[in-house]
């Protein structure tokens, strides 16, 4: 199952700790201890086991997801700045003024 | 008469209790018996067994630690992989 294709291997892969494992790896866990609780174990204890494996599943996919969200983002930025540079008509830069050139004079009536 | 009775034509009594006409083991008694002890697909609730949280399923702990040690393991291989390629397609090794 290859969610990124050969052009996205030129970009720095994620760190191994990343938001997406992180959450997903505390989703699964949750869900270990939920399956306790919900069979009347105690919910910390029992089936460590069972919360390790889930946490590693939640791990491996958010290291995944990660990988595959850098490269969408990526893919986009490429496409938009190529864009950019084919209409730079579109794109022409606004001339800057000051507010000094803008403001009308001010005659106080006092 | 009583339930067990078997009539035919309406007034004519063929057979009484079960399987013979004799007091000790009848069909019946027998089949309920093997009830007990058959092993077929389906568990009544009165032969079902607690679960024994005092001897884990050594088989099941073992194959879900080794199933996180190999995620685990293929997560590190797979991250090195993409970083050496990564330094190799940006001429960075």
């Amino acid at each position: 199952m290859v969610l990124v294709p050969d052009e996205g291997k030129s970009l720095p892969p994620p760190g191994i700790v990343n938001r997406n494992s992180v959450w997903l790896a505390g989703v699964g866990w949750c869900t270990a201890m939920l399956h306790n609780a919900m069979k009347h174990r105690p919910p910390l204890q029992s089936g460590v086991h069972r919360q390790v494996l889930a946490a590693s599943i939640g791990w491996f996919i958010g290291y995944h997801l990660t990988k595959y969200a850098d490269y969408t983002y990526a893919r986009l930025d490429r496409d938009m700045n190529e864009y950019i540079r084919l209409h730079p008509d579109d794109f022409a830069p606004k001339e800057k003024r000051t507010f000094a050139e803008i403001v009308e004079p001010f005659h106080p009536v006092r | 008469m009583d339930f067990k009775t078997v009539v035919d034509l309406p007034g004519r009594v063929i057979d009484r209790c079960g399987g013979s006409s004799r007091g000790e083991m009848t069909l019946s008694v027998l089949l309920s018996r093997a009830g007990l002890v058959s092993r077929v697909g389906s568990r009544s609730m009165f032969t079902s067994s607690k679960p024994d949280t005092a001897n884990p399923n050594w088989l099941r702990v073992g194959l879900s630690f080794g199933t996180s040690a190999f995620l685990w393991g293929l997560l590190f291989k797979q991250h090195s992989t993409y970083m050496h390629e990564y330094k190799v397609r940006n001429g960075l090794v």
